[in-house]
């Protein structure tokens, strides 16, 4: 069990590592350093000013050093000013200007995260509020979507091939085959117009006060999530996966209901719904799991278009802005959460299939 | 000083000769506002000119307290000289005040100067600072402060400080020319310009002019917010919002005369205005910042009415003449000569604005001279385009995603295919968009509005200034340039003005096709935050009924 948690983290570093490069390179090259420059020193500024800007703020030096010094295995940048004080990647992280006042390294490995240019802030800071309002909407995504997915996968694959099978399914299907950015749009006219759709309906009938039913627009849910300004937005993104596991989940149901075992179960004469709960549920289950436990990263990640779509600043809108912005080390550090996330579920997951199935063993 | 003092209470000169003009009919009464107050006549003083009274002050008082939400993109802050979006001023304008400020009326209002004169020749200014004002941290505002926000425009040092261009009558090797201010006495200063300059006070209204205390250094304006204004920032969270409350701890210079509100919440939502559209009707916004296109109704629609601002702001759909083949002035001209302006007005703006005539200055203009609409004859175009050699050359327009902006642009490249020109549309995000923007050889910027017809002539077409991305470098323009900006009075400086905008139409400098209308929507218990054609959001002066 120790040998296999070593490994994992250490797939995980090298992974992070490996992507981290990338993106490094990427948002490094000399066009991007460029537009950096201008959104911060002004979209008018003249090539000498560029150059004056990169240099001040030490992105002259050779790529790799500074990927090195993100790290911090490479000592800070620094310069002295004509007044003696000293300017440098490791002095403006700790805000100090006496010469030896900052430490020398100062990277990943030393818990600094960085500063983003697009939100003039601590990298950590950003991302961890837009983290936390992210995993809000995941949260209760998953509440919704998890029991809904399980309940028509197994209602659905429990007797193939009937009239409940066929009509799940088929709701199943168009939900997964609708993307968020089609029923986002179609529940904002559907529930938060004032003009069309539900709600001057409701209002005429005096059923609602407002002048919506739902708000289609979740900026508020920052402070404060009720009912009627989440729904949309975790409906949205609930629908689409709910679909898919719920697919997954019948097309294991089926397979398990057609095991001897259940065969067997039925002749010794168990009634129907003590087959289902007692010896199918668990073992239908295994497959879902897994693609429950890969639907997190790709919520944290996939959800930009609902986030933008709703106003709503999460993690996946932070992922936009620094892509928008080429916001350096904003964007290595979302991407090392994305990796942490990515091979924390399915470590998760792996562990969760010995619970669920004894015949793996985790070795 | 031997300078003789014009009393306060003397009118200039030019201020009659504007008012005889305005009765003629010569002149628009905004355009003479603008002009006799840009030589300190007060308003009401100019309105009397005109055998007027000024407009009632407000047709209802706001209540005092609550809280009004705007939607606004909030940028990170920087010093406020290098600012380069109007939203990174509207944030600080509740305790960062200017000298002076443009009015929708066109006028020019006194705001920590009571007043202000000019000599005859404009070469000399004598500003008096109004009594009384105190920063919010205890400090008194003095000539001194002034002399020192002046000082630190005039500073061309700091990358992208564009007020330095705009006090270039002060300054001296990038910083202020020795003797250029003489301060009188404490509330008295007065400046010495190198040459005429009528907009030196009109600049001092634009958004990067906020006046800062003199401790202030560094890079942000809302972390140490010291200022004279009523507010106070709370929060300031760029790409989400900003919350800004009235400042128990101090009292304003103007009390009594605005800062009804107790609280203003800026929310960024966003570029797309469907979902500004979805939080004003789940009642989160009660005013957009800017609304365009289609929106104005769909918001009005939905309970909220729109206020218009017209303005001299627009799109110059301008060539880049340092390249080829944009180096030759017959190109630069069949293109211009293809494209019907009202046309790309119809299109590209829904006819929200009027049509201009590619030489950029508008007829709401003080000094605007009167032209025959430009060319038009695109069967000549193509045949000049092919006498250069180019029937078969791609020509391409690039332009940014934003909306009215690439429909604009379509409607030109549309209108130049039409004429039997080959042209290709490139369309860039915003992210690609900017990182070359001043290099592309045909392409288009957003002009917003100044209130003088020679103040984006100065910024934008002078030779190998910074902001001329067209490339245009023309010694007799130039020449002429300078000498209508010292020019006073409006007839003189017009005869001037026929002939730089001949040379901005014979040069074929851009397709300027139109002037745009600006709008905003809020609710109908919103006072006093009508569109403002300079974008200002003076929320001090916001109120709910």
């Amino acid at each position: 069990m120790l040998l296999f948690l070593a490994r994992r983290i250490g797939v995980m570093l090298v992974t992070a590592l490996c992507l981290t490069f990338v993106v490094f390179y990427l948002t490094n090259l000399p066009a991007k350093l460029e537009t950096l420059a201008k959104t911060q020193a002004g979209s008018r500024i003249s090539d000498a000013e560029v150059v004056s800007w990169l240099e001040r703020n030490g992105y002259n030096q050779p790529m790799l050093l500074r990927y090195g010094e993100w790290l911090g295995a490479v000592p800070g940048w620094t310069r002295e000013a004509d007044d003696g004080s000293i300017t440098g990647r490791c002095y403006r992280l700790a805000s100090v200007t006496e010469p030896g006042a900052a430490p020398v390294r100062c990277g990943l490995i030393q818990g600094y995260w960085g500063n983003s240019t697009r939100f003039r802030a601590d990298v950590a800071n950003v991302i961890s509020a837009r983290l936390g309002a992210t995993g809000m909407l995941m949260l209760w995504v998953l509440i919704v979507m998890v029991p809904m997915a399980l309940l028509v996968g197994v209602l659905a694959g429990m007797r193939e091939g009937s009239r409940t099978d066929r009509s799940l399914s088929t709701f199943a299907i168009a939900s997964t085959a609708t993307p968020e950015y089609v029923s986002g749009v179609v529940f904002i006219a559907l529930f938060a117009s004032s003009a069309v759709g539900l709600s001057p309906l409701l209002v005429s009938w005096g059923v609602i006060e407002g002048p919506v039913l739902f708000q289609g627009n979740a900026r508020s849910a920052l402070e404060k999530i009720t009912f009627w300004n989440f729904f949309l937005p975790v409906m949205t993104i609930a629908l689409y996966g709910m679909g898919y596991v719920a697919r997954i989940t019948r097309a294991s149901m089926t397979e398990v209901m057609t095991q001897q075992y259940i065969r067997t179960a039925r002749l010794k004469g168990v009634s129907f719904g003590n087959i289902v709960l007692r010896h199918a549920l668990r073992n239908a289950l295994i497959a879902p799991f897994t693609v429950i436990m890969l639907q997190i990263p790709w919520l944290l990640n996939g959800v930009v278009i609902v986030e933008v779509l709703f106003s709503y600043p999460g993690f996946g809108w932070v992922l936009f802005e620094a892509a928008a912005n080429n916001d350096i080390e904003l964007l290595l550090a979302a991407s090392v959460v994305a990796v942490v996330v990515v091979l924390i579920t399915q470590l998760v997951s792996d562990i969760g299939y010995v619970y669920l199935n004894p015949r793996i063993r985790i070795t | 000083m031997t300078q003789k003092n014009r009393k306060a209470t003397e009118l200039h000169k030019a201020a009659h000769l504007y008012a005889r003009e305005c009765r003629n009919g010569k002149l628009s009464r905004r355009e003479f506002l603008t002009r006799a107050t840009a030589l300190g006549v007060a308003a009401p003083a100019a309105y009397g000119l005109l055998g007027l009274t000024g407009p009632a002050a407000r047709a209802q008082t706001p209540q005092m307290g609550g809280t009004l939400r705007m939607q606004m993109d909030i940028k990170a802050q920087r010093d406020p000289r290098t600012w380069d979006w109007s939203e990174l001023a509207n944030v600080c304008r509740g305790w960062l005040e200017y000298m002076v400020s443009y009015e929708r009326d066109g006028s020019i209002q006194p705001v920590l100067l009571e007043s202000w004169e000019a000599n005859e020749d404009a070469t000399i200014f004598t500003l008096n600072v109004r009594p009384g004002v105190t920063w919010n941290n205890g400090d008194t505002f003095t000539a001194s402060d002034v002399a020192h926000n002046i000082e630190r425009w005039c500073d061309a040092s700091v990358e992208g400080n564009s007020m330095a261009g705009r006090m270039s009558a002060l300054s001296e090797d990038g910083k202020l020319r020795e003797g250029a201010i003489e301060i009188v006495d404490d509330l008295t200063l007065r400046l010495h310009l190198s040459s005429p300059d009528i907009a030196i006070i009109v600049n001092m209204a634009d958004y990067p002019a906020a006046v800062v205390h003199p401790s202030f250094t560094g890079d942000d304006p809302v972390g140490n917010p010291i200022g004279t204004g009523p507010y106070r920032p709370v929060s300031h969270e760029p790409g989400i919002g900003a919350v800004i409350e009235r400042n128990p701890d101090h009292t304003w210079w103007n009390e009594g005369n605005g800062a009804w509100l107790d609280r203003i919440e800026f929310l960024d939502l966003g570029t797309d205005p469907s979902a500004w559209m979805a939080a004003a009707e789940s009642g989160e916004i009660d005013l957009t910042y800017q609304t365009t296109g289609d929106f104005i109704d769909l918001f009005e629609m939905v309970g909220l009415p729109s206020s218009e601002a017209i303005t001299a702001s627009t799109l110059a759909v301008r060539f880049n003449q340092m390249q080829a083949p944009y180096d030759n002035v017959n190109v630069r001209r069949a293109l211009q000569m293809a494209v019907d302006n009202a046309i790309v007005l119809e299109l590209g703006y829904n006819d929200l604005g009027t049509v201009a005539e590619n030489h950029h200055v508008c007829p709401i203009h003080p000094e605007y001279a009167e032209m025959d609409p430009p060319e038009l004859d695109p069967a000549q175009a193509r045949a000049m385009i092919e006498a250069e050699g180019l029937a078969d050359h791609e020509f391409e327009l690039i332009s940014i995603d934003d909306n009215w902006q690439a429909a604009t642009c379509d409607s030109v490249a549309a209108q130049i295919r039409a004429a039997g020109i080959n042209i290709r549309r490139t369309i860039l995000p915003g992210a690609t968009f900017w990182n070359d923007w001043l290099n592309y050889p045909f392409s288009s910027t957003e002009w917003n509005m100044r209130p003088l017809g020679v103040q984006v002539l100065n910024l934008a077409y002078r030779s190998g200034v910074a902001w001329n991305e067209a490339g245009f470098a023309n010694a007799e323009f130039d020449t002429l340039l300078d000498e209508a900006n010292g020019i006073a009075d409006a007839d003189e400086r017009r005869v001037v003005m026929l002939k730089i905008q001949q040379i901005m139409r014979d040069e074929g400098v851009l397709i300027q096709p139109y002037w745009r209308s600006l709008y905003r929507n809020a609710r109908p218990n919103v006072l006093g935050a009508e569109m403002h054609p300079t974008f200002e959001v003076r929320y001090q002066h916001y109120g709910l009924s």
